[in-house]
């Protein structure tokens, strides 16, 4: 029923008027195409296809609209999603790289691009096989990312000739239709309907020529029949409820049948429904006359157009409204996480594709909770890490405060690993964090009654967590970690500072086995000297020393025991070690990786991988350096790993109460002995190794 | 038919299937007045691969309107200034039509179906909850407000990975016992789709049509 109160059509005949289609872009639609500028296009605003769903008006009093939902974005090639209520309709989609950009497009001159395809299709057939490409829309947009916003403009272009398209008549079909004949086209649609190879076909003919049944047929079929008479009837699927306007697909369709049909004057059918059943009341039968345009089959010719939705009568183009979809409805449970990763996924547009699954799948153990510790783990998390865990045995005292950035002065006296936590949460509440108090067991310092159980414990920690930050405050205690990584051939990054140099590596893979046999237990035993890429091993933290771990603190002055150090130098050190573990876990081989040298070796996509970073802020040096495990290395030797697997905790707790056991174990005594041995790689800085620790 | 099952108010991966296909099929042919749509079985997509075992029902584009403006069935309310005319176009308002998708998702945990629902305006914009409880009748609030079991969740769709609105399905097992209870044990766990919609429909205001439950 046509609103009282309203304008009334002129009388017949008059120019062909239509209602206009509406689009209804969902919100979802908009933040599908949000990950897909930020995960997949990136730069890229080339114009995309896109799938809108047409459906006839199903409702007394609504007009039906084209929607916009998250599988219009689903490449064409690979989208098979439609049904009777979602006739899928091409569109193209031009998201451009920023508001500007969006402003500045040129509306009218898309529009007609747009347009022009339509005529292509008509001129060419594709029309017959492709019916939905008479509705063919127009998506411009800008999504907002940082806002969660999208910024969108609709069309659904309509060619406009100089030749005017007139209406004669319009009637409700089940008034011009016989009773019989009401019912036989209403049978016919019904099974043209619920076909799942008819149902998204917008536009068909309806053969009323025979006088027993009405047959309803595709537009491809067309040729076949020519001859079957007058008594036809153009029928499209019409999204609009009115009953004195036809919908908007009318105009192109009379277009079609005219340039291409060579038809002068239509019979047209607008199908509507009511729930899922034809209404023939709502529905319309009228007849259109359009003289033939001249000039439109020039190959040049570019047609004018309407259809930009929205667009008021009177209005210039420019001021017409933007459309606008706020995403922070969204997800909010998500919203914050994505802020804080949007910097690391927009690395990817033109830096290298940071792999934000695998980091925030990983866990990382931190061991230490100090200055590097506290620097270590904000930065991991800044750089997508979502599994921390953080082993501390100390507890914040006032001096930490200003040093280690994570604590406030409310957390003196709190043990770190129990201070940690919350601040790491107030910075990224997605963390997932687990911290544990607990002294890393030390070989040659004083032995606690807990000992054999953290030794336990740390076994557990490493064997459970994916990489390994030694970030201790000294030397010998990052011993049994490193003999733990080299076991169970995991990653692990050691940082490390001195008064005014620093130092970042990562360990090099644990011994492979020498394949022999088939006997598991025997193979663990037999250490090869490579790793299980039969490469030759990088080395570990160790593995330039000669000397057992030892009581590094307790004989040494003050300034010597808390190694006075630059302030700043733990921030340098930590942003290496950070950074060295994201480029080793973007790496191909991983721990296998062979060490980069700055200057000889070409970068990858996220830069070189040394084995070792050496740095000096007094002389403004970097180095980087490369060293392969030591045979009589310490803690990554195969004669220590071969006895640590033998002998377990009871091996370890030996090193623990008499060090030097490990200089006999591996040859260190003989060495020394020998007295002519030389350094490896490091010759210039050769003695301060010990002397590296944080606080 | 998978009595035993049934009986306790829950169903199995198999009965639900087969229930969701005797609902849509019930559905089709009867004459639906309120003009709206049928229920759709959608199988689920693993990699664009339509799923042969797993998939939902779906209910979409049931059109609700004028929360703001009077009542729904009023003749005579668009007033001119909601018809731009143009040219060659007209354009009506829809600015009082909101656009409802109902999902009905099978619960491996509760081994009950649950409905899964989104409100959209006619622009696209996704609904609050505030604003879907405006558009629902008071028979509904009421029972919203009343009900143990009727509390409404945004939750993420099982099959779509986003978040939809959901009716929590806890005690749904408790209440579909006491109501297939009453029903014939005649393929009580085919007509079980149909009788939870009747509890269920009402409290998100979906008028189900009675024919429903009348036996052909």
């Amino acid at each position: 029923m046509a609103p009282k109160a309203e304008v009334r059509p002129r009388p017949l005949p008059r120019p062909l008027m239509v209602e206009a289609i509406t689009s209804c872009v969902e919100t979802p639609f908009g933040e599908a195409l949000r990950l897909l500028k930020l995960d997949v296009l990136g730069t890229d605003d080339s114009p995309i296809p896109i799938t809108g769903y047409y459906t006839p008006c199903t409702h007394p009093k609504v007009s039906g609209s084209l929607r916009l939902s998250p599988e219009s974005l689903v490449p064409p090639s690979a989208n098979s999603f439609g049904s009777r209520n979602y006739c899928p309709v091409p569109g193209t989609l031009i998201n451009t790289n920023n508001i500007r950009g969006f402003q500045n497009l040129d509306v009218e001159y898309l529009l007609r691009e747009e347009a022009k395809k339509i005529l292509h299709d008509i001129m060419s057939g594709k029309i017959e096989e492709g019916p939905s490409l008479l509705l063919r829309f127009l998506v411009i947009s800008f999504a907002d990312l940082k806002n969660w916003k999208i910024y969108y403009s609709v069309a659904f272009p309509s060619l406009v000739f100089k030749s005017e398209m007139t209406l004669l008549s319009l009637r409700s079909a089940s008034l011009v239709l016989s009773q019989e004949k009401a019912k036989s086209l209403s049978k016919s649609l019904k099974e043209w309907r619920s076909s799942n190879e008819t149902t998204v076909l917008p536009f068909f003919w309806v053969d009323m020529s025979s006088d027993s049944s009405i047959v309803i047929r595709q537009l491809k079929d067309w040729k076949d029949c020519q001859d079957s008479g007058q008594k036809l009837l153009f029928g499209f699927y019409d999204n609009g409820y009115r009953q004195d306007y036809p919908g908007w697909a009318l105009r192109n369709y009379i277009a079609f049948l005219s340039l291409r049909w060579k038809m002068e004057k239509v019979q047209f059918l607008c199908y509507r429904e009511r729930g899922s059943e034809p209404d023939l009341e709502k529905s319309l039968i009228g007849e259109a006359s359009f003289p033939p345009p001249h000039g439109w089959d020039d190959s040049d010719y570019v047609p004018a157009a309407i259809g930009w939705e929205g667009e008021k009568p009177g209005d210039g183009r420019k001021e017409k409204k933007l459309k606008e979809i706020n995403l922070e409805s969204m997800s909010p449970e998500r919203r914050d996480e994505e802020h804080q990763l949007l910097h690391l996924k927009l690395m990817g547009w033109r830096q290298f594709p940071v792999d934000l699954k695998k980091l925030s799948s990983f866990r990382c153990l931190l061991l230490g909770a100090g200055t590097l510790g506290c620097e270590v783990s904000r930065l991991l998390m800044t750089w997508g890490v979502r599994k921390l865990t953080v082993v501390d045995g100390g507890h914040v005292s006032m001096s930490d405060v200003l040093k280690q950035s994570l604590y406030v002065d409310k957390d003196c006296g709190v043990p770190r690993a129990t201070a940690i936590v919350p601040h790491l949460k107030e910075r990224c509440p997605a963390v997932d964090v687990e911290a544990i108090q607990m002294e890393i067991p030390t070989p040659g310092n004083p032995v606690s009654t807990s000992v054999l159980d953290d030794c336990e414990r740390l076994q557990t920690l490493v064997a459970s967590s994916n990489v390994v930050f030694l970030l201790t405050d000294t030397w010998e205690s990052r011993w049994f970690p490193t003999l733990l990584c080299a076991n169970e051939n995991k990653m692990a990054i050691t940082a490390a500072l001195g008064y005014d140099s620093y130092f970042a590596m990562r360990h090099g893979a644990g011994p492979g086995t020498v394949a022999e046999g088939s006997d598991m237990v025997a193979a663990m035993s037999k250490l090869s000297a490579e790793d299980v890429l039969g490469r030759q091993r990088l080395g570990c933290y160790f593995c330039n020393d000669v000397i057992a771990p030892v009581d590094s603190v307790s004989n040494r002055t003050l300034d010597q025991q808390c190694t006075v150090t630059r302030p700043g130098l733990a921030s340098i050190a930590s942003g290496h070690a950070a950074d060295l573990f994201t480029r080793l876990l973007n790496h191909p081989d991983g721990i296998h990786a062979p060490g980069d040298i700055a200057g000889t070796n070409s970068e990858g996509p996220s830069g070189l991988l040394p084995h070792q970073i050496r740095g000096s802020v007094s002389q403004y040096n970097l180095l980087t350096l490369m060293g392969y495990s030591s045979s009589s290395c310490i803690a990554c030797s195969n004669a220590v790993v071969r006895e640590y697997r033998s002998r377990g905790l009871d091996f370890v707790m030996q090193v623990i109460n008499e060090p030097t056991y490990l200089e006999d174990l591996t040859g260190l005594t003989e060495l020394m002995k020998s007295a002519d041995y030389s350094r490896v790689e490091w010759v210039d800085e050769a003695d301060d190794d010990e002397e590296f620790a944080d606080m | 038919m998978g009595g035993s099952s049934v009986c306790d108010g829950t169903l199995s991966l198999d009965e639900f299937n087969a229930s969701a296909k005797a609902l849509v099929t019930k559905w089709s042919g009867i004459d639906v007045d309120n003009a709206l749509p049928d229920w759709e079985w959608r199988p689920c997509r693993k990699m664009g691969v339509p799923s042969e075992t797993e998939g939902f029902v779906a209910l979409e584009g049931v059109y609700r309107i004028g929360a703001g403006s009077q009542s729904e069935e009023s003749d005579d309310d668009p007033v001119p200034d909601d018809v731009v005319e143009h040219d060659t176009w007209v354009q009506s308002s829809r600015d009082n039509v909101h656009l409802y998708d109902f999902h009905i998702v099978y619960s491996f945990s509760y081994k009950v179906p649950v409905l899964y629902f989104q409100g959209l305006q006619s622009g696209g914009q996704l609904l609050t909850l505030d604003e879907i409880k405006k558009d629902l009748p008071s028979h509904s609030l009421q029972l919203l407000n009343e009900s143990k079991w009727t509390f409404i969740t945004r939750e993420e769709h099982p099959h779509l990975s986003r978040p939809w609105f959901t009716l929590h399905p806890c005690g749904t097992s408790d209440w579909m016992k006491l109501l297939l209870h009453k029903l014939g044990d005649k393929d009580r766990s085919l007509q079980y789709l149909s009788a939870w919609l009747s509890v269920v429909g009402q409290a998100v205001g979906l008028k189900i049509p009675l024919k429903l439950y009348c036996n052909s």
